[in-house]
């Protein structure tokens, strides 16, 4: 199985308070995976051990600050600054897409570039299983076709029930056509079971990410699979549990929405966005044990970058120019209209009437309304005449509680 | 595409056990206010099963008109056929505007909704307005835009536009705006939209549902928060004080301004409190009283910040409380920009202080 784990390059300084962003200069920034992500790869790492196949991490951003994320990927045991160290094996390998027409991307225009990338990891897989198939109908000799499955292979691109150089593994579909224990036909047929399974694919996302806090993009790369597949791909958002089904042609998955636990059973192929309570289960040993044939090779350890081009999305629909939102300036949060400091601030002691001073109206103040940005001349004069009190606690709890009712005394 | 074709302002309204809720009643009063500013309706749009009287509720509680579908399967919640029945909806009467609620339910819906639609979405707003927009790459003022405004990752808000495409659609944190009032004199058209079960969208399906227990603390209808952050670790000095200090202080507090004044007051904390796991706070101090951008956002009369350094993220989450105290010891902690009361002294020192007072009084 194509186990798909998206990831996120986020700047440093979100992962330790989550916080929300608008467009960011990620370029000024350093990067380092979203903390959300670690959820997705765990859930990654229990696919691979539950039906076998290869996780590949999934991202797209500027190329010299995701290269050094996804190369701590494949240790993620390991002490790193840009992943957080997790108890799984790391990914199998990873497809970066980068692009400068790709930046300044929207949840839409992110999700459209994340659903044409793993559309194009899905075609490139086919294309590898077309290439040995024509072979094999072109009447190939078995030596032509065994290298050629080799070549694959050792590019990680055919699962170890294909073809495998490991010892524990002797029956490959190739091995078994070479010695002669299959015949080209029960080849081709087993080659194009291979194709199919292909198409039995999860994609797996955190459930936000630490920048941006949308959680828009898992269930809108579902959206955009659904249109270049043809096929509608399901999602379930903030799932805090799962498991492959008995026949291993869907999820039984729980998730959480607002005060309920829905419990969903999700066809594969799905997209799910994991929740930070999720714990991934561990599939029993002779299951792990039994699911080896369908993984690959093993570490590739080589990052795919990708172009627009290379995945065939239109550069009108990517980065800034295919998002619909814009990020208008920021504001700050607003002062109150009336801020008092206690011990500090002078307030009137009384209501006042509105009056003339120096041939100017001021007022009308109520009591403890602060003197505020009134002339200094007139707060001495004011202060003198004993209308003005320094603020002070007591003030507070008369405003505050003053006007309230007491119900009980004793206390 | 003509932009002006596309008019009034709906909001997605959900149930819970056969009444609107309340985050419901909020998206009502947020759709009539971006309403009333461009003279349009606020339409509430319902999918569910024997929706009996919400429909009416909903035109009560401040809706002009409600577009439902009510069908036996549309009756639990699931993306595929909600998607695609919102998306029908919208593409036969052309909203300018689809709100959402920014929870677990709006979060997994309106993305795809969004992206079927080939529009825009703004999640998790705080608050809207209506402006004209200057697109300088097309030379074009953009008339009547919906601002949405959300908090933003430095130490503000930003305001996000989607000028060019319509539905504008956008999800809003709950706790941000007042329900209206309920007005029986109200009247608006009721509108069965009829829509048929496409059996690829029921591809996922619901094995089960089962209703979470439901939390004991209550911030959003305290009328009065204490809310504690890591300032509760040291006194004025900066020697170091057992927090569960600061917890009793607290509480004594709350429970004072319960027994005097009938008060629901609650305790509150910051994210970095909770996530601090504090053996001394162990039980008390957990997840479900975090306010702030992950936790709850609340607004309650009086909101009492004790040795809160106020993180955007923790003041987007009380900004609106309608008086703020804050008690620190840095004269240039944030929490004090926002604060209608500023006390720069040690909450140690305070709180007694204010429970003598209150007492007193």
């Amino acid at each position: 199985m194509l186990i798909i784990a998206m990831l996120k390059g986020v700047p440093a300084k979100t992962t330790g308070v989550i916080t929300v962003s608008g467009v960011l200069r990620r370029e000024e920034m350093e990067l380092v995976m979203n903390p959300h992500d670690t959820r997705a790869l765990e859930a990654a790492y229990y696919l691979k051990r539950r039906v076998g196949g290869k996780v590949i991490g999934l991202s797209m951003g500027p190329e010299p600050k995701l290269v050094p994320i996804m190369n701590d990927l494949y240790e993620p045991n390991q002490e790193s600054r840009l992943v957080p160290r997790m108890p799984i094996y790391g990914v199998d390998e990873n497809v970066l897409l980068s692009d400068r027409r790709m930046a300044g991307a929207d949840t839409l225009a992110t999700a459209y570039a994340l659903a044409k990338g793993i559309h194009r990891i899905i075609q490139l897989h086919q294309e590898a299983l077309d290439e040995l198939i024509e072979l094999v109908r072109n009447n190939a000799s078995p030596a032509e076709v065994e290298s050629k499955a080799r070549e694959l292979y050792n590019e990680n691109m055919l699962p170890n029930k294909v073809y495998s150089t490991l010892p524990t593994v002797r029956d490959s579909s190739v091995r078994l056509f070479v010695e002669g224990r299959i015949s080209r036909e029960q080849l081709l047929e087993k080659l194009e079971e291979a194709r199919g399974d292909l198409m039995n694919f999860i994609v797996l996302a955190g459930m936000k990410t630490s920048d941006g806090e949308t959680g828009n993009t898992g269930p809108q790369t579902a959206e955009g699979l659904s249109e270049f597949l043809g096929i509608t791909i399901p999602h379930a958002a903030f799932v805090v549990d799962f498991e492959v089904s008995p026949e291993e042609n869907s999820v039984i998955a729980e998730r959480k929405l607002g005060n309920l636990l829905q419990k969903l059973r999700i066809p594969i192929p799905c997209l799910l966005t994991l929740h930070t309570e999720y714990t991934p289960r561990v599939p029993p040993a002779s299951v792990q044990k039994r699911v080896r044939l369908n993984n690959y090779r093993g570490q590739l350890r080589k990052i795919r970058v990708w172009d627009a081009a290379y995945i065939g999305a239109d550069p009108e629909k990517l980065g800034f120019a295919g998002s619909p939102t814009i990020v208008g300036p920021g504001m700050e949060i607003g002062r109150p209209p009336v801020q008092k400091i206690v011990g500090k601030t002078l307030v009137f002691k009384q209501d006042m009437d509105k009056f003339e001073w120096n041939g100017k109206r001021y007022g009308p103040f109520k009591k403890y309304d602060p003197v505020g940005d009134l002339p200094e001349e007139l707060v001495r004069e004011l202060e003198g005449k004993g209308l003005l009190e320094v603020f002070t606690l007591k003030h507070m709890i008369e405003e505050l509680f003053g006007g309230l009712q007491v119900v009980a005394r004793a206390v | 595409m003509s932009l002006e074709q596309y008019r009034d302002v709906w909001v997605y309204l959900t149930r819970e056990d056969g009444k609107l809720t309340r985050p419901s009643l909020e998206l009502i009063a947020a759709g009539r206010k971006v309403a009333d500013k461009i003279g349009q309706r606020v339409v509430a749009v319902m999918l569910g099963y024997q929706l009996g009287d919400a429909p009416n509720e909903a035109i009560a509680r401040g809706a002009d008109a409600v577009i439902y579908a009510d069908e036996p399967w549309l009756k639990n919640y699931l993306c595929l056929p909600y998607t695609r029945v919102l998306v029908d909806m919208c593409r036969q009467y052309k909203p300018y505007a689809f709100l959402f609620i920014a929870d677990e339910l709006g979060r997994d819906l309106s993305p795809r909704v969004a992206y079927r639609l080939k529009t825009g979405l703004a999640t998790d707003n705080i608050d809207l307005e209506v402006e004209d927009y200057y697109f300088g790459k097309d030379n074009t003022t953009y008339k009547n835009v919906l601002a949405q405004i959300r908090p933003d990752f430095a130490t503000r808000v930003a305001k996000i536009y989607t000028p060019r495409h319509r539905p504008q659609i956008a999800s809003i944190r709950p706790g941000n705006f007042e329900p209206l009032p309920r007005d029986e004199s109200r009247r608006g058209e009721l509108i069965r939209f009829q829509p048929s079960p496409v059996e690829d969208d029921f591809k996922a399906e619901i094995i089960e549902e089962k209703a979470l227990p439901k939390s004991a603390v209550d911030l959003e209808n305290a009328k009065v928060i204490i809310s504690l952050g890591l300032g509760i670790l040291k006194d004025g000095e900066g020697r170091p004080r057992n927090p569960r200090e600061g917890l009793e202080l607290a509480e004594e507090l709350a429970q004072l301004l319960r027994e005097r004044y009938g008060l629901k007051v609650e305790i509150g904390a910051t994210r970095a409190l909770i996530y601090a796991e504090l053996k001394e706070l162990e039980g008390f101090i957990t997840k479900e009283r975090q306010v702030g951008q992950t936790g709850k956002t609340v607004a309650p009369d009086i909101y009492i910040a004790l040795g809160i350094s106020g993180a955007v993220q923790h003041r987007v989450g009380m900004i609106r409380s309608k008086n703020i105290v804050a008690v620190n010891t840095d004269p240039n902690a944030p929490i004090f920009d926002i604060a209608h009361y500023v006390i720069n002294d040690d909450l140690y020192k305070v709180v007694p202080q204010l429970i003598s007072y209150l007492r007193g009084q």
